[in-house]
């Protein structure tokens, strides 16, 4: 089945363990069970990102337990994820190396000219029966072949044109990028840390509760970072629409070294660490109560904080606190249906409730920040680079345009056999055909395009575009697929005349 | 939304019912085949227009870019699936497709249309999305999903002129069963659980029959040379739709490292689209590799299509959220 790999990589000639180390097979097998893994564990919430009590929540106590045990719930940490990434990794580099990357040599091998018996045999191939004795012909399906994009190579009156034939690369560079990406992560996984921690205005962002990798050669940074000023920024109706900080990094000596204003999307580096605005809140208030402080502590409700107040058994003071800083009192008895209104306290207006006047002394902001060193990542980003260039190439098509002009009746072309009355006075034949393995549809199109622009310009129109003939034959032991695809590579195959040309054919 | 946007958004999803029943009549009507599918592909095109000029219009009232929750991704969603389609037939000339195409971008706009009325409103953004990265991460995704949808329509129709006939049915009843449970799981309060187990258990059940089925040829249906043709095409899809969904992961990945520091973070949403991407890099090894038929390479082609639809509309809609707030509403 494989002709052409076989060229380079002949599984018989090979070890068996290298042999199944390099398979194909294995590697979709591979690939199919981890994108299994991976939809268990998109499926099933996990440890790490939302905790334990997620998937208690979820399941229940004791189908937790199960899926615990099994290492569901934390899947991507498991053994069974991580030995099938590193089998994943060590069939990519098998691969790589035994398949893939022999193929850049390849590309440099040129290919022959073909004669137009050959072209014949060629998947696609036609030909046209000019008018007179037309060398203009072969220039001008040059020249169309050029304009669409073909590198044209001509030596008498036969001509080679390839297209993409860079995107024979894809493999190769997608790999490269495959492989960069693992080198990223680890370097990463070992050396690098992150962390979350809310952190109320005017205290200080620390590293000690960094979290990193058992394996780990990191080490933590002795700055810390003060929180100066925080606020949040809302849309009209009240919705938070932006949250920032002003932060500034001190060294162990207290010097001030660098202040920058963080918000979401937009964080603050330094000395190989991010720090990142991942959220905002209010965490308590101070009020102050006939002269009495109290500190009340907060609990996000919808848009607004709450503090509450027991006053006794029954009755509780709810504060309800906006982000701007506006309060606004509220008490509720089990008698009344919904809290009463009492007051509105802001920075400048205390509110008199009776006899009792509060007054506010601050609100007191908390900033969500998340930090994380990420050393493997400019080789990370380097591999995605790679990843994506790769996957475009992918989607080129490699192809090939023979071209042969030659003397002869038609009768003698390996297609034409319908033209009985032209047997008269030799005439000059302009045999075309080549192959695409992908996108075939397309390059069927483009060389009926070229046959018609060619007959209707130099030459005697002719109809249809005749496939290369005795694929039955071949193809018996497949009578259950009718794979059009592989007729058609055994076609090739069978054609000696393109044993030269057939180790350039990779790109199916 | 405003009287423009809504005018624009019906004609869209007007023109697109009826180009999907004159592409049906096309299939019906031999002799009138070529005006038929004709007025189909003009139809379509003024889909096309309109659902693009309210996207615009859409994006203009709003202020911003026009793509931050499940409606306005449905709105691109169509517009990919048509655009593409447009694109395909005109490099391939290929019109089975049309009434596919058509039918898939007019069940987008209907579940767009019974989606709750604050989805159709304009709202703000919440923090997380006011970057311009939300520009470059979502479109690439979005016609991601609706070239591997083409992709999957195009491997039925691969297998109907393949002679699968039996396969073929037993694939479009899977692919059925599966969109009902979207549709339960949007549209009803019927269990969660439920509906997972009928998606993931058709999706099993019925696609392994399917392969099996693949054996049943009717050797009276079909044409070997059209099934060459959406062979070819499907992959076209996929090879185009697989470099977009590695664009819009990567980018994504480095759009959450730019706002939260980490560019992965095994969220769900984000986990089910790597199970897609590894499913599409199985496909294209598959292709390489030349063992596979034509016919089996549709059924994963269709396998691919049941995935994509469970990253895009499955995950919330099932109720296994996760933080990505253009497919959440509820
Ligand atoms: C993990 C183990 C993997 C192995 C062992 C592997 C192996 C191979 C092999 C043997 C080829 C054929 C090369 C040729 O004939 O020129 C290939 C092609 C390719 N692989 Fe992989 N691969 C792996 C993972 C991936 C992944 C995850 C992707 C991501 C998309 C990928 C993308 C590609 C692409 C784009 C091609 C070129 C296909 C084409 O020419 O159309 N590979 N791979």
């Amino acid at each position: 089945m494989n002709q052409e790999s076989e060229k380079i990589y002949d599984p018989k000639t090979q070890s068996s363990l290298k042999n199944a180390l390099a398979s194909v097979q294995l590697t979709i097998f591979l690939m199919s069970l981890t994108a299994l893994t991976v939809l268990i564990g998109a499926w099933c919430p996990q440890e790490s990102a939302s905790g334990k009590e997620k998937v208690i929540e979820q399941f229940g106590a004791d189908t937790a337990k199960l899926l615990t045990q099994f290492g569901i719930t934390d899947i991507y940490h498991s053994p069974f994820f991580l030995s099938l990434i590193a089998m994943l990794t060590v069939n990519m580099i098998a691969c790589s190396f035994l398949r893939v990357f022999p193929r850049i040599k390849l590309l440099q091998k040129p290919l022959p000219f073909l004669s137009g018996k050959d072209i014949g045999k060629l998947p696609i191939n036609t030909s046209v029966e000019l008018k007179g004795n037309d060398q203009s012909a072969l220039t001008a399906l040059a020249v169309r072949l050029s304009a669409r994009g073909f590198k044209v190579a001509t030596s008498g009156d036969k001509l080679l044109a390839e297209y993409g034939r860079f995107g024979r690369l894809a493999a190769t560079v997608t790999h490269i990028g495959l492989l960069t990406l693992l080198v990223g992560v680890t370097i990463t996984s070992w050396t690098g840390f992150s962390g979350f921690q809310p952190v109320l205005l005017n205290s200080h962002l620390d590293f000690s509760q960094s979290e990193h990798s058992k394996l780990w050669v990191g080490k933590l940074p002795t700055w810390t970072v003060r929180v100066d000023a925080t606020h949040r920024e809302d849309y009209p109706t009240g919705e938070p629409k932006q949250w920032f900080s002003k932060l500034t990094v001190l060294d162990t000596q207290g010097k001030e070294i660098k202040t920058q204003e963080i918000s979401v999307n937009n964080p603050l580096s330094y000395d190989g660490v991010d720090i990142y605005q991942s959220s905002w809140g209010l965490d308590h208030i101070f009020l102050n109560f006939n002269g009495k402080e109290k500190r009340l502590d907060l609990q996000p409700m919808g848009k607004l904080y709450a503090a509450f107040l027991p006053l006794d058994q029954n009755s509780v003071m709810i504060f309800s606190v906006r982000a701007d800083g506006i309060i606004k009192v509220f008490a509720k008895r089990p008698d009344w249906e919904a809290p009463r209104q009492l007051g509105e306290i802001t920075k400048d207006k205390p509110a008199k409730l009776g006899p009792v006047t509060i007054s506010l002394i601050r609100v007191m902001p908390v900033t969500g920040l998340q930090y994380k060193c990420d050393p493997g990542l400019p080789i990370t980003y380097v591999a995605f680079a790679f990843i994506i260039v790769g996957v475009l190439m992918a989607a080129i098509p490699h192809r090939h345009v023979w071209v042969s002009l030659e003397t002869g009746s038609k009768k003698e072309g390996a297609t034409g056999n319908e033209n009985k009355t032209d047997d008269m006075a030799p005439s000059k034949i302009l045999y075309f055909g080549g192959r695409s393995v992908k996108a075939k549809v397309g390059f069927e199109r483009l060389i009926k395009t070229l046959e018609s622009q060619m007959a209707s310009e130099f030459g005697i129109p002719k109809v249809e575009i005749s496939e290369a003939q005795p694929t039955e034959k071949l193809n018996a032991g497949h009578t259950n697929e009718s794979s059009a695809q592989k007729k058609k590579e055994h076609v090739l195959a069978g054609s000696s005349a393109d044993s030269n040309a057939k180790d350039a054919q990779g790109d199916s | 939304m405003s009287e423009m946007q809504m005018a624009l958004t019906n004609t869209a999803g007007i023109t697109s019912v009826m180009s999907f029943w004159v592409f049906v009549a096309s299939n019906g009507f031999k002799n009138r085949k070529d005006l038929l599918v004709k007025i189909g592909s003009w139809t379509l095109t003024l889909a096309f227009v309109a659902v693009t000029a309210a996207i615009i219009t859409r994006g203009i009232d709003a202020q911003r870019f026009p793509l931050a929750n499940l409606y306005e991704s449905l709105l691109w969603f169509a517009w990919a699936t048509m655009g593409a389609y447009l694109a395909l037939a005109k490099a391939y000339g290929v019109r089975q497709l049309g009434w596919l195409a058509s039918l898939t971008a007019l069940l987008m706009f209907l579940y767009g249309s019974w989606l709750p009325q604050s989805q159709h409103d304009i709202q703000p953004l919440v923090p997380a999305l006011v970057s311009y990265w939300r520009w470059i991460h979502v479109p690439p995704l979005i016609i991601s999903y609706a070239l591997f949808f083409l992709g999957g329509l195009s491997g039925f129709i691969q297998l109907y002129q393949a002679g699968r006939i039996a396969s073929l049915i037993t694939a479009a009843a899977t692919v059925s069963l599966a969109i009902l449970a979207v549709v339960l799981g949007t549209f009803t309060s019927v269990e969660t659980a439920w509906l997972q187990i009928l998606f993931a258990g058709a999706s099993l059940v019925g696609m392994i029959i399917s392969f099996k089925l693949l054996r049943r040829i009717d050797k009276n249906r079909g044409d070997s040379k059209l099934a060459e043709t959406y062979d070819d095409v499907s992959y076209r899809c996929i090879a185009i739709g697989m470099p977009a969904l590695t664009f819009g992961i990567i980018t994504g990945g480095l759009w959450a490292n730019h706002a939260w520091g980490t560019y992965w973070s095994w969220d769900p949403k984000e986990s089910m689209a790597l199970v897609t991407w590894l499913s599409y890099a199985a496909y294209i090894h598959l292709r390489v590799h030349r063992e596979c038929s034509a016919e089996k390479l549709a059924l994963v082609s269709i396998v691919g299509l049941l995935l994509t639809l469970m990253t895009y509309l499955g995950f919330n809609s099932l109720g296994l959220g996760g933080l990505h707030s253009y497919g959440n509403f509820k």
